[in-house]
């Protein structure tokens, strides 16, 4: 073997690995004795699996050598997986962020679930991990859509693991029926190229994408929309996101908030800037429209939520309708001739799509430590857990400042990147008249001022203050493959807020690839160069200023002269939240209701209920008339099924006639 | 030489900072025909609170002595990015808008966890209030500072005031114009000025940034309020930087230089006697009013930013 083919060969080693090991470590957790020691092995082997698919996505991005593995033979239809650069992106970062998770499983797995369920658990979380591995590295449409399908059953299996009730059954129902209408129009997409392309492999419908009609190409990029949006939760589509992300399992939410809801952007590039050969103009606008509308409300119903997980869940939508901002933006710059500009929005749309991934799955883990410590999610119910959990703290509290886009964290270079695009835009007026991409700039600045404010709201009422429960008073400790799992979460939004040349320059050669033409932005140089200086700086002048000698004495809160302050008398998550709220009032729509009893007496009351109950307006303006045609409609068809034999016959019969009707006259 | 001038700079805007908070306090002594206390006090002030004893709430973690010193960092790093009395600057051409801009909402962040951390009501009256006001007031500052760096082509204040430099003075495009009101309501709401919040006040109830500072004392306090008051002077000078840069030296001459010393002293008296004069003659909004203040601005800044595109240059 030669020096040159080396590389090559280690890595399709290592990618066949990542994937038996996937597959085999179900089948261990199956079989096996079932031992504490025993679960850690096999946690252990999906780690080391992980980390060697991760190892794996990380070389294909920087030397380019393509991974594949074609099991067309072993299958009844096209299942080939091959990695590029594009799809390694996305492999390394499930790999990497689902390696973690799953250590965090190992104490969260013990200490809920019975001896069975513990034992589906194991076996279906690498298998859930191994269908999105199969999604962005597929390389035919049916190997895609198979991953995308096996993705969605294995998420809503995960989910009616965790429990069973009518409302659980319910939330997962409009998970699974939501996903599979995505689906169908994923479908849809990849059918549409058979026009012109004689299968389903990527490569040909690479090379058919060109030579697809204009209006062929409109509905591609409709239905692809559609698919990909249901999956990512695009507004109004986000209906299921904070629905099945509080059921799941928090391991669960974390990969499918972190990790599950990334396939479908990348999705979204695969066809438009890889299979469409090319996204037209119009379709930029789309996006960036739709992009600015999610990450807005998607932030102001965060704002509105005190359940740890469902306000994740929500800024899960905001940070995906940012992604789509900066996509929308590379639409335009690649639809109007400037390929290095749509590199860097591209750029800044992946970038931000795995620092998401890094502090999304950080917090939804935090909360499952707090869940663990404290066994509440709701904020309200929380406080003063900095003290009482340290080092959860310290790591929420780097993803929240991640999560903000505020600088030396991740999050903010994403931002940075999308603000340095938008900024761009202001050179295309020719298209527009007005200039759209520099308007959005104050969009994504007021979705990042109201996320530090949503973000200052989670950490400062769940980790400061006094404890408002006895709960959150006697917080247990959390484990320690919990605190590891969260601080190499944490070290990741550092690492790649102080250093985010590290990706940006493996990413630079990915878009590369898919935007032909595209230049050096010389923004990534800057941002690589600055950033580090900065954070010196930062840390020198921090330490500093933390060395000059105090004298410190303990005292108590003053409590304007009361005798003590109870903790009832603390600003709650929706005290904070509310001045907020009432200036955005009309997006919330709250149903409230006062009683005062006796009603004839208002202004003496003996009793006062206050109620005030949320449902987006999507729901009610939306869904439900949506869903009573769709019931209406079933029971006009109903009148078709009589059970009556005969009628059936005369159906077949009438079938067969039209059938041959079609056929003489098609001809 | 150049390096040595933009640490010079940096030093000016923090050691100057308390001076500037003074004057305007005795200009608006004057103004209200009081006597008003010396110039020098708010120096005697932070040297007063840096050796006192710190107060420590029983139930606060290390936030509550971190988050000062987080604001005070911060604030320091961005007045690396401001030009002073020579049109470069510390982050020179690295220093961009939107990096100055977060470095603000970095600091905002970690005193608005500060507020929280005692477990007090008024801190997170406080925090709460600052949120709503930060949250509407980082898009207009954006789109402003957006307008500008389309115009001149570059997102560098140091550059964009370059630029501007060799334009006419009497050739300030409705794009400035627009642009200045915008950043001039923010710069109010930023710094925590009135009639947006009130530095001065006494009751707890109409506080928004004195009630998240409420429970610091000693060094910590002094971190806060010197960092406040260096806030308002890197403010006020990115206004000079951006919109009204002309005096400033542009080359390292010492007669250039004194001159643009002489020109930014003169400029900077001018706005704390409007500063002064302003906080004299309005009284404080209503808080659920401050958001319609904000939009005006936001809808100023909007309005620059189209303008960009209408009178392309």
């Amino acid at each position: 073997m030669s020096m040159t083919e080396d590389p090559r060969v280690m890595i399709q080693f290592g990618f066949l690995l990542c994937l038996t090991g996937l597959l085999v470590a179900p089948l261990i957790s199956a079989t096996m004795r079932r031992s504490t020691s025993a679960r850690r092995a096999d946690a252990a082997f999906i780690i080391g699996s992980l980390l060697i698919g991760a190892a794996v996505g990380a070389a294909v991005l920087w030397h380019g050598e393509a991974a594949d593995l074609d099991l067309s033979r072993l299958a009844p239809f096209a299942l080939a997986l091959k990695v590029d650069r594009l799809s390694a992106f996305f492999f390394f970062l499930i790999c990497t962020v689902s390696a973690p998770v799953t250590l965090f499983s190992i104490p969260y797995a013990q200490q809920h679930y019975s001896e069975g369920r513990a034992t589906w658990f194991w076996v279906l979380l690498p298998l859930f991990v191994l269908s999105m591995v199969v999604v962005v590295t597929a390389a035919t449409g049916f190997a895609f859509l198979f991953g995308w399908e096996l993705m969605t059953l294995l998420s809503a299996a995960l989910i009616l693991l965790e429990g069973d009730s009518d409302d659980r059954r319910h939330n997962a129902f409009i998970y699974l029926l939501m996903m599979h209408v995505g689906a169908a129009a994923v479908a849809a997409c990849f059918f549409l190229f058979l026009g012109q392309a004689s299968n389903l492999t990527f490569e040909a419908m690479r090379s058919a994408g060109a030579s697809l009609t204009a209006n062929v190409r409109v509905w591609v990029f409709v239905t692809a929309m559609f698919g990909f949006g249901m999956k990512s939760g695009i507004v109004p589509l986000h209906l299921w996101l904070p629905r099945a992300h509080p059921i799941a399992p928090t391991p669960v939410s974390a990969l499918m908030s972190g990790v599950m809801l990334k396939t479908a952007v990348y999705g979204l590039v695969r066809i438009t800037f890889d299979l469409l050969g090319g996204p037209a103009g119009w379709t930029g606008y789309v996006v960036l429209l739709v992009g600015a509308v999610t990450a807005v409300l998607g932030i102001l119903y965060a704002l509105g939520e005190h359940d740890l997980k469902r306000l994740l869940a929500y800024s899960s939508v905001e940070n995906i309708g940012l992604i789509y901002v900066a996509l929308g933006a590379a639409m335009l710059f690649a639809a109007t001739g400037l390929p290095t500009l749509a590199a860097l929005a591209v750029i800044a749309a992946l970038l931000h799509a795995l620092n998401h991934a890094f502090f999304k799955s950080l917090l939804f883990l935090g909360a499952g430590a707090i869940h663990h410590s404290t066994h509440t999610l709701d904020i309200e119910n929380l406080g003063g857990l900095q003290r009482r959990i340290p080092v959860v703290g310290v790591s929420c509290l780097i993803g929240c400042c991640a999560i903000a886009g505020l600088p030396v964290f991740n999050g903010f270079v994403g931002e940075w990147l999308m603000f340095k695009s938008l900024l761009a835009g202001g050179e295309l007026h020719a298209i527009g008249g007005l200039p759209v991409l520099p308007l959005m700039i104050g969009v994504v600045g007021l979705v990042s001022g109201l996320s530090a404010a949503c973000f200052v709201n989670v950490y400062g009422i769940s980790f400061l203050g006094r404890p408002r429960t006895p709960q959150a008073h006697h917080a247990d400790h959390t484990p320690r493959a919990m605190q590891v799992a969260l601080v190499f979460l944490a070290s990741g939004c550092v690492l790649l807020g102080i250093w985010p040349g590290l990706v940006l320059r493996p990413l630079l050669s990915l878009v590369a690839i898919i935007i032909p033409g595209a230049g050096t932005p010389s923004e990534l140089q800057l941002i690589s160069h600055v950033l580090p200086v900065l954070a010196g700086s930062m840390v020198a002048l921090l330490l500093a200023s933390l060395a000059l000698p105090r004298v410190k004495r303990l005292t108590d809160t003053w409590a304007c002269g009361l005798p003590e302050l109870s903790p009832r008398m603390e600003y709650t998550a929706s005290s904070f939240s509310k001045p907020i709220r009432s200036v955005f009032a009309f997006v919330y729509r709250s149903d409230r209701k006062i009683e005062v009893t006796p009603a004839e007496e208002p202004y003496f009351p003996q009793a006062m209920s206050y109620r005030s109950a949320r449902t987006t307006s999507f729901e009610k303006s939306f869904y439900r008339p949506l869903v009573d045609t769709v019931i209406a409609a079933a029971q006009q068809l109903r009148r078709l099924q009589t059970g009556n034999v005969q009628v059936y016959l005369l159906y077949i019969f009438l079938t067969l006639v039209c059938l041959l009707f079609l056929l003489r006259f098609s001809r | 030489m150049k390096l040595a001038l933009n640490f010079v700079q940096v030093a000016l805007l923090l050691l100057t900072a308390p001076l500037l908070r003074g004057i305007v306090a005795k200009l608006k002594a004057r103004i209200q025909r009081r006597k008003g206390s010396p110039v020098w006090r708010p120096y005697a002030e932070i040297w007063k609170l840096l050796r006192k004893e710190q107060l420590l709430p029983r139930d606060a973690s290390g936030i509550f002595q971190l988050g000062p010193i987080v604001a005070f960092v911060t604030t320091l790093l961005a007045a690396a990015f401001v030009p002073v009395f020579q049109n470069t600057a510390l982050f020179g051409g690295a220093g961009d808008i939107f990096i100055f801009v977060y470095l603000f909402a970095l600091g905002r962040f970690f005193v608005s966890l500060t507020a929280l951390d005692p477990g007090s009501s008024f801190g997170g009256m406080g925090a709460s209030r600052e949120a709503l006001v930060a949250a509407l007031s980082e898009a207009p500052l954006l789109l402003a500072l957006t307008a500008l760096a389309i115009l001149a082509k570059t997102s560098s204040i140091a550059e964009i005031t370059a630029w501007t430099v060799g334009q006419n003075f009497f050739d300030v495009s409705a794009v400035h114009a627009l642009a200045l009101a915008a950043v001039a309501i923010v710069a109010v709401a930023e710094t925590g000025r009135l009639p947006v919040d009130n530095p001065t006040t006494h009751l707890e109830l109409t506080m928004i940034h004195e009630a998240m500072v409420l429970e610091c004392s000693g060094p910590s306090l002094a971190f806060i309020e010197w960092s406040q008051a260096l806030k308002l002077n890197i403010v006020a000078a990115l206004i000079m930087a951006l919109f009204l840069p002309w005096g400033i030296a542009t080359r390292l001459t010492p007669a250039a230089l004194a001159l643009g010393l002489a020109w930014f002293v003169s400029k900077i008296g001018f706005m704390a006697l409007l500063l002064a004069f302003v906080e004299s003659s309005v009284a404080k909004l209503r808080m659920y009013a401050v958001p319609n203040f904000l939009q005006v601005a936001s809808a100023l800044a909007i309005l620059a930013v189209i303008f960009t595109a209408v009178m392309k240059r």
